[in-house]
């Protein structure tokens, strides 16, 4: 079975009335629709707006959705024509702060949120997630670390990942999952210590 | 030694469901996997939280710039959809389900209530239609008589034979057998001869009847019953008839019984029949 297959299942369900398989599919591939969105509008925050109507979009007209295209594909025109529309509606340049820059403190807050956009808390958090993954995957064994990397950067298939390695699909599937339950358990580790209040502030 | 104690068994199966969710999120998993586990992600929140951290670690990994590392947008998302229609509504559904149910056993007790009235008119038809399949039964035996009244039959000979002829005659007639009789334009044989009683199988049939509708005199009504069974003591009585009228007629022309066979009243019809079955 493909990503495609895979997704197909949940949007079938959807399809047959099952709303949290929609919440599946939005917590897959969020991150990879606002990063998209962030080519065409480099504020997150308005990137997330546009992600989240886009997604609303996509759910709306998930009924008409075939599965002649990938999910993913699909998404991703729905995704790219929402912030194209956004743009087009404010009829403005991707950034534009309606701003008087005359103000020196106004000036300072143009000057950051174009260095750094986000709250300082959102950023803190992402920041610390980040870390936290990095160093669990530092501390992995070889093999799980190349297993991972391979999959997650590069986005090879199992098979594809097993002839890279030299071992069997099956052992890539048990290495892939055993680096993301490493670093889920340090995950989990920094979430029941605050990271999710941290969250909850964003 | 067996360590399958329940906390480790159940130990195994949670690390199993998670390697398969981990292979689901890679879109790696068998397709009936892959439907079990999404049926059991949809009410599991705690395996939901596990999917959306390994979309969290991808995205940690790929270290993508300016997207922040939480579900906001997946909760927001969620929460708008709260607000829009579900496809196939489930509660539609249910309704329908429910519906069908109802409907259903409103069919169920129209069908009993039909049953009762239509159950003796189904059995008076199925009655009906077993006396036709007898009847055209008996009518495809007619041409069967057709090839015995052509076809140079011992018995015939008999019935032809004439006070005065000896024994031998008529032994000679039976060893020689009779030209085949010229075609006639209308495909009519030139003369007919009534088959002896010991041929007449109607008795065979009837006896096959009985048996056929007592077997289901569950399905036929008490009249059906009575017709079939009147039917069959009539043809029975028909027989014996016949079998009268051979043994007089035997007895008439003593010489003329074929040496070898048995008078046809003297013994149970399917043994007369088989006798003449294997005559030469």
């Amino acid at each position: 079975m493909t990503t495609e297959e895979s997704d197909l299942v949940l949007v079938k369900r959807v399809q047959r009335g099952d709303k949290t398989a929609f919440d599946l599919l939005v917590r897959k591939y969020q991150h990879k629709v606002v990063k998209l969105v962030l080519r065409y509008v480099r504020n997150p925050a308005e990137a997330e707006d546009i992600a989240q109507e886009a997604f609303i979009k996509a759910y709306r007209a998930l009924p008409q959705f075939r599965g002649d295209s990938a999910f993913y594909t699909w998404m991703y025109r729905i995704a790219i024509n929402t912030a194209k529309n956004q743009l087009a509606s404010r009829d403005r340049s991707p950034i534009a702060y309606d701003l008087d820059l005359n103000d020196p403190e106004e000036s300072h807050s143009v000057q950051t949120k174009l260095q750094d956009p986000d709250t300082p808390e959102g950023m803190a958090l992402t920041e610390e997630i980040r870390g936290i993954v990095n160093s669990a995957i530092e501390g992995l064994p070889e093999e799980l670390k190349t297993a991972i990397v391979l999959r997650e950067l590069d986005g090879l298939s199992y098979e594809e990942i097993a002839a890279a390695m030299e071992c069997p699909v099956g052992t890539v599937r048990s290495r892939i999952f055993r680096a993301r339950e490493a670093i889920d358990k340090r995950l989990r580790e920094v979430f029941e210590g605050g990271l999710g209040r941290t969250e909850e502030m964003v | 030694m067996n360590d399958e104690r329940p906390e480790v068994r159940q130990e195994s199966r949670q690390v199993e469901r998670d390697s398969q969710l981990s292979a689901m999120f890679d879109g790696e998993l068998a397709s009936a996997e892959c439907e079990l586990l999404a049926r059991r992600l949809v009410r599991d929140e705690a395996l939901r939280g596990q999917w959306s951290r390994y979309a969290l670690i991808g995205a940690a990994l790929r270290g993508e710039r300016g997207v922040k590392l939480h579900d906001k947008v997946a909760h927001r998302v969620q929460a708008a959809l709260s607000q829009e229609p579900t496809y196939g509504d489930a509660s539609t559904s249910d309704v329908a389900a429910n519906s069908t149910r109802s409907n259903s056993a409103a069919n169920a007790s129209l069908g009993d209530r039909w049953m009762r009235f239509a159950r003796p008119v189904v059995g008076a038809s199925v009655a009906a239609g077993v006396a036709a399949m007898s009847i055209l039964w008996l009518r495809t035996q007619g041409p069967d008589v057709h090839v015995l009244a052509s076809t140079p039959v011992t018995e015939s000979i008999v019935l032809q034979a004439e006070p005065g002829d000896t024994p031998t005659d008529t032994l000679i007639a039976q060893a020689v057998p009779q030209p085949e009789p010229a075609p006639v334009s209308n495909g009519e044989p030139e003369r007919y001869s009534t088959p002896a009683p010991s041929s007449q199988t109607s008795i065979a049939p009837p006896a096959r009847f009985a048996t056929y509708v007592v077997a289901h005199s569950e399905y036929s009504g008490p009249l059906a019953r009575r017709m079939a069974l009147l039917g069959i003591v009539g043809t029975e009585a028909q027989a014996d008839e016949l079998a009268e009228a051979d043994a007089a007629a035997a007895a008439a022309a003593p010489g003329t019984v074929a040496p070898g066979t048995v008078p046809p009243n003297t013994v149970p019809a399917n043994t007369a029949r088989g006798a003449v079955d294997n005559a030469p």
